[in-house]
Formats: C-alpha cells, sequence, structure tokens
C-alpha cells in the first residue's frame, strides 16, 4: 500500500497518557502527605508493625506455648526476659511480637469484610435510588443504631456453638474467625453511609449520563464510572475502619471471646487480668499488649486522619 | 415542632425497636440445642415424649406466626424468661438487681467526662495550631484510642496495688457493717473513685475532638468575625457566640451516649469486678446464659434507640434547618 498520508495522525498513546497521569498524581500526593507530619509518624509505625506482624519468629522465634515456657511465673523483666514472664512462664516479649501478627491480621481481614459490605451496599444504594435504596438505607439505620458491640458479643457465642470450636475455615481457627465476620457484619454501616452521599453527588455528572447514552450497563457504570470516583473516600475510611476493627477485636479478646492459642493483645490483657496481674503489681504483663493496641490503633487514626485530609480536601476543615 | 417530624422520628424508633425483638427471636432460635433435638440422643425418649417435650415448650407450633406472636407478646409484657445460670431467676430480675450499680458509675463518669471533654475540646479548638492545642488534641487523640480496660489495669497498678490508695475491685468491702450512712458513702466512694476516673477518662477524648472541630467550624462563621469587629474581647466571643452554637453536635452525642449508659463500659466493669450490667453480660457469656445475653441485648437497644429518638428531637428543636 503506497497511499501517500494526507495529514500524519499522531496515534494517542492512551495508556501511557493514562500512566503519566496516575504518575504525576502519585506524585502530587506523596507530595502532600509527606507535608502530613502526624501522618509520616503514624504509617512508619503502623510499617514497623507490619514488619513484626509478617515475620514475627525472625525477632523472637517460634511463639512459646505452656510447654515451651523459658521462664518462671511471672518473672519481673531481666536480662534473660527483657519483658519479664506472664503466669506460666512465658516471655512476654516473644507473645507481644507473636500478638502482633494475630491482632493485626484480625483487623485485616475483619477491615476487609466491612469496607466490602460498606462500600457495595452504599455505591449500589446510591446509584440505583428508589426502592433498593430506601430498603439498603433502612437497614442501614438499623445497624447505625443498633449497638454493635452488644450485638457481636450476642452473636459470637452462637456462631461458635453452632459451627463447634474445632472447626477451621481457610485455615483459621473457628474462634479467630467469629471474631472476624462479627466485626464485619456489624460495622459496615457509617462507611455504607457515607459512600452513599458521595455516589449521589457523583451519579449526576456529565461522564455518568454519556455512560448511560451510548449504553453502559448499570453494573459497568458503578465499576467503571461511579468507584474510581469513591475510591479517596473508600482508602481513607479503611484506615480508620482498621483502627476501629482493632479496638473492637481487643475488646472482644479481652471479654474472653479471644482464642487462647493464637493470643491477640486482647487475649494477653485477658490472661493477665485472669490471673489477677493488676492486683499484683505485674505491669510487665500489661504495659507491653496495652501499649501496643493504643499505639496501633493511634497510629491508623493519625494515618487515617491524613488520608482523608489530603485525599478528600473537602472535609479538611472538619 | 411539627407534628410530622415528630410522627416520623417516633415510626422510625418503633420499627427499630420491633426489629431488634425480631433479631432477639430470630438470633436464639439459630442456637443448637432445643428439646426437640437433644433428646433423640436418648433411646429412652419415646416419641410421645417429645412431642410432649415440643408441645410443653409451644415448639409443635410454627415459627411464624405463632410463636412470634408468643415471644412478642410475653416481652412486651415485660416477661424475659428466666436465667439458666442464677438458680432460675426471672431475667428481668437478674438484670434489675444489676442497674443501679451500672447506672450511677457510667451516669457519673459522663457527666464529669461531659463538662471537661466540651471544655478542652473549646478550648483547644478555639486555639487551634497553637502549643495547648497540640497537647491537649494529642491528649484526646490517645485517650480516644484506649479501650477501658487499658486505661483501668494501669490505674489498679498504681493505685490500688502500689499506693494502695483504693481498693482494687467491688462496689463496698465485702461483709463490711457500716455504724452509719457516712461510713457506707465513704466505702462506696473509695470504691468509686478508680473506676469512675478511668470510664471518664476513656470517654472525654471522644466529646473534646468533636467539640473541637466543632468549634473550629463555628469560628469560621460570620457573626464571629462580627463579634469581633465591634471589640468584643476573645474570651467573650469563645463563650457567648462560638460555645453555644458549636454545642449542637455535642448534644447529639450526648444524648446518643445517653443510651449507653445501661450497658456501655462493660470492660472497665471487668477490670474493676464492678457489680453491674457488664459483669452481668461477660457472666452470661461466659455460662452460655442466653436468657439473660438476650434481655440484656433487648434493653441495651431500645434504651439506645430511645436515645438516639430523643437527640433527634432535641436536634429538631435546636436546628430547625432538618426539620424538614
Amino acid at each position: 500500500m503506497s497511499v501517500a498520508p494526507v495529514a500524519p495522525v499522531v496515534p494517542v498513546d492512551v495508556r501511557g497518557v493514562r500512566w503519566r497521569l496516575r504518575l504525576r498524581n502519585a506524585h502530587e500526593f506523596a507530595r502532600r502527605y509527606a507535608g502530613r507530619r502526624d501522618g509520616v509518624v503514624g504509617a512508619a509505625v503502623l510499617l514497623l508493625f507490619a514488619v513484626l506482624a509478617i515475620a514475627p519468629h525472625l525477632f523472637v522465634g517460634p511463639l512459646q506455648t505452656v510447654t515451651t515456657a523459658t521462664g518462671a511465673a511471672l518473672e519481673p523483666p531481666s536480662s534473660a526476659h527483657l519483658l519479664g514472664t506472664d503466669e506460666v512462664g512465658r516471655d512476654m516479649l516473644n507473645l507481644t511480637v507473636h500478638g502482633a501478627r494475630v491482632s493485626m491480621v484480625i483487623g485485616l481481614l475483619a477491615t476487609l469484610i466491612t469496607i466490602l459490605l460498606g462500600a457495595v451496599i452504599g455505591i449500589v444504594s446510591g446509584f440505583l435510588g428508589g426502592r433498593s435504596d430506601q430498603v439498603l438505607m433502612r437497614l442501614t439505620d438499623f445497624f447505625l443504631v443498633l449497638p454493635t458491640f452488644v450485638l457481636a458479643i450476642v452473636l459470637a457465642p452462637i456462631i461458635l456453638d453452632i459451627v463447634g470450636t474445632d472447626a477451621e475455615f481457610f485455615g483459621i481457627r473457628a474462634t479467630l474467625f467469629v471474631i472476624i465476620v462479627v466485626i464485619g457484619l456489624t460495622s459496615w454501616a457509617s462507611t455504607a453511609r457515607i459512600i452513599r452521599s458521595q455516589t449521589l453527588s457523583v451519579k449526576e455528572r456529565m461522564f455518568v449520563d454519556r455512560a448511560r447514552v451510548i449504553g453502559g450497563s448499570r453494573a459497568h457504570i458503578m465499576r467503571r464510572h461511579i468507584l474510581p470516583n469513591v475510591v479517596n473516600l473508600i482508602v481513607a475510611n479503611t484506615v480508620l475502619t482498621f483502627a476501629g476493627a482493632i479496638f473492637t477485636e481487643t475488646t472482644l479478646s479481652f471479654i474472653g471471646l479471644g482464642d487462647p492459642f493464637a493470643p491477640s493483645w486482647g487475649q494477653l490483657l485477658n490472661a493477665a487480668q485472669e490471673s489477677g496481674a493488676p492486683g499484683l503489681g505485674a505491669w510487665w504483663y500489661i504495659v507491653p499488649p496495652a501499649f501496643c493496641v493504643v499505639v496501633v490503633i493511634l497510629a491508623f487514626t493519625l494515618v487515617g486522619n491524613a488520608l482523608d485530609d489530603v485525599l478528600n480536601p473537602k472535609s479538611a476543615t472538619r | 415542632m411539627s407534628a410530622r417530624y415528630l410522627a416520623r422520628q417516633s415510626a422510625q424508633a418503633i420499627f427499630t425497636i420491633l426489629m431488634i425483638v425480631l433479631l432477639n427471636f430470630l438470633l436464639f432460635r439459630m442456637m443448637p440445642g432445643s428439646p426437640d433435638r437433644v433428646n433423640p440422643r436418648n433411646p429412652n425418649v419415646t416419641a410421645e415424649q417429645r412431642e410432649a417435650a415440643k408441645a410443653r415448650w409451644g415448639l409443635d407450633q410454627p415459627l411464624i406466626p405463632d410463636q412470634l406472636v408468643a415471644f412478642v407478646g410475653s416481652t412486651l409484657q415485660g416477661d424475659l424468661g428466666y436465667s439458666m445460670k442464677f438458680q432460675g431467676q426471672p431475667v428481668l430480675k437478674v438484670i434489675g438487681d444489676r442497674f443501679m450499680p451500672t447506672v450511677l458509675l457510667i451516669g457519673l463518669a459522663e457527666l464529669i467526662a461531659i463538662v471537661l471533654g466540651l471544655a478542652l475540646g473549646a478550648y483547644t479548638g478555639w486555639r487551634r495550631g497553637g502549643m495547648a492545642d497540640r497537647i491537649g488534641n494529642g491528649l484526646s487523640l490517645i485517650l480516644y484510642s484506649m479501650p477501658y480496660f487499658v486505661i483501668g489495669m494501669p490505674l489498679i497498678i498504681i493505685f490500688a496495688a502500689g499506693l494502695g490508695w483504693f481498693p482494687t475491685s467491688g462496689m463496698l468491702t465485702a461483709g463490711a457493717s457500716y455504724a452509719g450512712p457516712g461510713q457506707f458513702l465513704a466505702d462506696l466512694l473509695a470504691h468509686l473513685v478508680l473506676p469512675l476516673a478511668t470510664i471518664s477518662l476513656g470517654l472525654i477524648g471522644g466529646y473534646s475532638i468533636l467539640m473541637r472541630s466543632s468549634i473550629t467550624e463555628t469560628r469560621a462563621e460570620d457573626y464571629i468575625a462580627t463579634a469581633r469587629a465591634k471589640g468584643l474581647p476573645d474570651g467573650k466571643i469563645l463563650r457567648s457566640h462560638a460555645i453555644p452554637n458549636a454545642l449542637l453536635p455535642a448534644v447529639t452525642l450526648i444524648a446518643i451516649n445517653l443510651g449507653y449508659v445501661v450497658g456501655g463500659a462493660i470492660t472497665a466493669e471487668i477490670v474493676f469486678n464492678w457489680p453491674g450490667l457488664g459483669t452481668l453480660t461477660v457472666d452470661a457469656l461466659n455460662s452460655r446464659d442466653y436468657p439473660v445475653l438476650q434481655g440484656i441485648f433487648l434493653l441495651l437497644g431500645v434504651s439506645v434507640v430511645l436515645a438516639n429518638f430523643v437527640a433527634d428531637i432535641v436536634y429538631g428543636y435546636l436546628d430547625p434547618r432538618v426539620r424538614q
């Protein structure tokens, strides 16, 4: 073919442009996030705990059990046991580092369930409107008003009695699995509310109409046009939800719904309470897990607030 | 306040309470171990006996509507069944016995936290960005990140086990006899200090953070600029112009929180072995005393719904814009 080109058609490299835009956005985001000192400190703390959670055995060896305990009962801190021992002689440093893994994994999975439920219900409810919106929002209001913590307390033993304590789901022991599901089921409502209100405003924009005019299905529009525009809210909300999930997990474990064989920080504090450590003045049994809980929840809150301010500038005044 | 706004809020509250009763009904029928499901394991139980047991408990009737109607009916009459753990006492009595200690503890703690938290939030929000704000807000965020037991256990270690100033647990000294009401009050007060401090500290963070952001928003309003232009002193603007307007969202939070007065600080009660509804919840949980758990869930659900209802009404009264 030897037809002379009339005018050189410059091929638009759609992908290249998209990537360059993304890169610029990411760069802009990093620049603005770096300006938030509290957010940076929080992120650093979370990174540290993430490393501990991924490979606790690299730092303190395998999780000590009653049979592999290395010390005497309730020993105060010494050079052999930097953070002392618990009531059966297990090393507190060992337990606390391993607790990071349990607490963070439960928090992560519960957060994923919460956000998934909240985002799907929020987007669908806001986008479809009408009857489905009414029904879904009634349900959301119900879960919003319901004392979720007490519902969790009531739900957990029932589910546990049905499935049995020895069951396993996806390699997670039933007790922990139930905590994850219960937190997820009881805390999605506020996320759904936030996502829905944002969906309502995105829905009115021109590009959604255009997508509808050229025949985009509702599922397609929700996935490709609504979701990308509410994702900023989802990200900030995920981090804050994570803080809440760890808070709830710690509390549920503390009142005895945790798994003694996979001790989270809350479970350790439960054991401390049961063994009478506070009355005995055994501060080393309580301070390490309590400190970790507070620091991690605080770090998630700081990062979440910073992300919210950077990603959703409109809410910055709040 | 328009009658329509009132009617809509009441309808919503009643609907939610009915949903809670329904949830209560369904949840506890999902549990394993009803009489007709346990008996088949015993070869000596005949089919007739099983049928008789089912008829006695009303289990031969259809779940919906007959069983549900019976359940809702007796719930409305205050019949919440019988406790399994506490010698078969009526649930209503078991819960009633634990009611006052919790209301005393959490009610006082809320009062302290509301006053201190709102004051701290108002001050830090007004001085946003300054030294006092950084310290005050940092403190609020830390307190907000602490579950009650994380606050309470160190308090016991320091002030009860260490310094010996206060008792470690309970509401009164066990087996003590009092010469007069003064001694009784002194004993109660000594037991009250640490749990009260724990819950107040735990609540202050939330109030302070809310009030701080509310004050910050109010500070940007035109009427504050007007007040400043009039030459009013700073403290006067804060007290008579900013705080009254910024209190609006705080009022809602207070009303909603009051709903949790009944069962709020479960873990704080555990730490101090306070004989209230929180320890009852965990006792019932550990011994799988489902009727009691059910009763607590109902009580808490209803009080939270009522508190939300009050919050909506108060808010509608204070802010005419939400009434439409």
